[in-house]
């Protein structure tokens, strides 16, 4: 039975994710739901709902960290940190070897390079527009009439990819309506739409300098046809965690155990000098 | 922050909520207001000539008229004051400055001057090689037409005395911003790099006069006040951002202290070292041939990163926020260098592009979190 327990949450613009921690950074339970624009709301969900699938009591809970969009706004929390350094402390905790993090979230995506101590060190993360982003694939999910579950399988078995040379969600779309128009397969499309983010996230990290091993996080690491198409543009192995969506989460956790720990010890150097 | 402090601090806070009160009031009193775009300008000449030099400056919101007649990459600085320009916001300005820079500032002295109507202005050319007798030559011969410009739209004759008049209080202002940025530099948690660029902003629509005597009371203030220790990191702002700030409140909001900067609306246009009295028109060009040079100019034998690392060694700072204004092409050729050069001497930088007309977005503060979240180690 561990002395007390830390959470971490991550309230990104498409889902929630929580992770809980005992003091050890043994990581218990963790639970993703979509946000759907109510930031507060899918917060305390998670929250509630790991705390009753482990049967810990709130009051245990020592320490909340908050990332992602929603951090700030999430009440009751310890602290809150950005989406970049947690998930590059939470990719370091899983894989203590990781040199560089490529997160794709819902709305933005993100390369950061990772000193040899796990500390961030340059970072980018795309602005402006919403392509290459989780959002991206929704969008195109939608107008080909799929399930967004389905593109990474569909991606993958397709021999052929059409060309999107549209980087703006938008102009994509109906550049993928006109494809569809001119008798392109839906898989082909699928494909092309895959390896048209996956260049965009080639820009990205190359401009902070690709440095191998890589571990891909955030939603979108789910979608076999991004990561292959970026394994194949990037010409390197994507490492993807058995959960990459809760990595950030979990980064705020481990955050959240480093200050109690640090906390401890500065109050037992105070005892010992009085 | 003492109750002293924030008093002293209120009359230079009358710019944040109206930037031309000062402005609009000398003109209700019958004085002549001239407007500058450029720090090249040179202010002093103007002031000689009877006018009240105030800097123009655009404000938040979309751009309809400028786009109409400036090109997708023109920077927001420029389409922001045009638009001001044609929705008649400078109406109350009797002439205004204009100085070659960068090509889009040129061309914007040449769209005003059509589309704007019932407005003199005058463009003041400063030789893009900022070094050797020939570039002396040129701008003495430079200012020498533009000060009979101004005395034949203001009808006033400018004389010697007067304008070694005007170059005394403009010295003395840039002394008193340089202390003001000394006193920071040692001291930052003092006063705020948000109440600092309140102060910056003010010095450029407020009198020199006036803003001398409050520069005085402000910095007499400040070193009553015992240094502090100050553990948040500091910040140095470096770019081509001319309506900082919101970007440094919210670089400020993150947990930093903007403690120094690189902007030319900001501690650049003070450096300029004292020339020896003479003719008054040989020290203007002389002196600003001796600035800093914009990112437009050249001068032999300047490294663009020596301001930066001596500002960040004699200051301890943590890190450097570049604010790039998009389009701004002068600043960008500068940058890769500049970031080399802070990597080599192991100091965190971060490139942030920038427009001048919208809030500060969600995206740079998560950004601007991150980076001084890797400066708290």
């Amino acid at each position: 039975m561990s002395a007390y327990y830390v959470m971490g949450l991550d309230i990104g613009s498409a889902t929630a994710k929580a992770v809980l921690l005992d003091e050890s950074g043994y990581s218990l339970a963790f639970a993703v739901r979509p946000t759907r624009g109510r930031l507060v709301q899918s917060a305390e969900e998670v929250k509630q709902e790991i705390l009753a699938h482990t049967g810990v009591s709130e009051e245990a809970v020592k320490a909340i960290i908050t990332t992602g969009y929603g951090r700030d706004i999430v009440q009751n929390k310890t602290k809150s940190l950005t989406e970049i350094t947690c998930h590059a402390r939470g990719a370091y905790a899983t894989m203590p070897n990781i040199r560089f993090v490529i997160d794709i979230g819902g709305q933005d995506s993100k390369a950061i390079l990772l000193e040899p101590d796990g500390q961030v060190g340059r970072f980018e993360m795309n602005d402006k527009c919403a392509a290459g982003t989780g959002r991206f694939l929704e969008v195109m999910a939608r107008t080909l009439g799929i399930h967004l579950d389905e593109m990474g399988d569909m991606a993958i078995h397709s021999e052929k990819y059409s060309k999107i040379s549209s980087t703006c969600t938008v102009f994509a779309e109906s550049e993928v309506i006109s494809l569809l128009a001119q008798g392109e397969e839906i898989p082909a499309v699928v494909s092309g739409l895959c390896r048209a983010i996956a260049e965009r996230v080639y820009g990205l990290a190359s401009r902070v300098g690709i440095t191998p091993p890589i571990m891909m996080t955030g939603g979108v690491a789910k979608n076999k046809g991004v990561v292959n198409w970026l394994s194949r543009i990037l010409n390197q192995e994507m490492i993807i965690p058995p959960e990459p969506q809760i990595i950030g989460a979990l980064g705020a956790g481990i955050m959240g155990l480093e200050m109690i720990k640090k906390s401890n010890e500065k109050m037992n150097i105070i005892t010992q000098n009085t | 922050m003492s109750s002293n402090i924030k008093s002293v601090l209120e009359p230079f806070e009358k710019v944040k909520d109206d930037l031309y009160f000062f402005a609009r009031q000398a003109k209700q009193n019958g004085e002549k207001v001239a407007g500058f775009l450029c720090t090249y300008s040179p202010q002093e000449l103007f002031h000689a000539g009877g006018y009240f030099p105030v800097r123009v400056i655009g404000k938040e919101g979309g751009t309809p008229l400028a786009d109409q007649w400036l090109q997708q990459y023109a920077c927001s600085f420029a389409k922001g004051v045009l638009n001001l320009g044609l929705t008649g916001d400078f109406s109350f300005l009797d002439l205004v400055v204009f100085s070659h820079t960068c090509d889009t500032m040129q061309n914007l002295a040449e769209v005003w001057r059509r589309r704007v109507e019932g407005m003199p202005i005058i463009v003041v050319s400063t030789p893009n090689l900022n070094g050797g007798d020939i570039a002396l030559t040129y701008l003495k011969r430079e200012l020498t037409r533009v000060k009979e410009e101004v005395e034949k739209i203001s009808g006033n004759t400018i004389t010697d005395a007067n304008l070694l008049e005007s170059i005394r209080i403009y010295d003395m202002h840039r002394n008193n911003m340089r202390k003001l940025y000394e006193i920071r530099r040692n001291n930052p948690s003092l006063l705020s790099g948000t109440d600092m660029f309140t102060v910056v902003l003010s010095s450029m629509l407020m009198k020199k006069e006036e803003h001398n005597k409050l520069l005085e009371v402000l910095i007499t203030e400040l070193q009553k006040v015992p240094s502090q220790k100050e553990d948040k990191p500091r910040i140095l702002v470096g770019g081509s951002v001319c309506q900082a700030q919101g970007f440094i409140q919210s670089i400020e909001m993150s947990g930093a202290i903007v403690s120094d900067d690189d902007l030319c609306m900001g501690s650049r246009s003070y450096v300029i070292p004292p020339i020896p009295q003479g003719d008054p028109i040989e020290m203007l060009a002389q002196m600003y041939l001796s600035r800093i040079p914009c990112p437009a100019f050249y001068k032999p034998g300047y490294d663009p990163a020596g301001p930066y690392i001596e500002k960040i060694k004699s200051g301890n700072v943590n890190g450097v926020i570049f604010l790039q204004t998009k389009f701004c092409d002068p600043y960008g050729f500068n940058y890769p260098y500049l970031r080399k050069r802070l990597e080599q001497e192991g100091i965190p930088s971060l490139l942030l592009e920038v427009e001048q007309n919208q809030p500060v977005p969600e995206a740079f503060r998560t950004r601007v979190e991150a980076f001084v979240e890797t400066l708290i180690k």
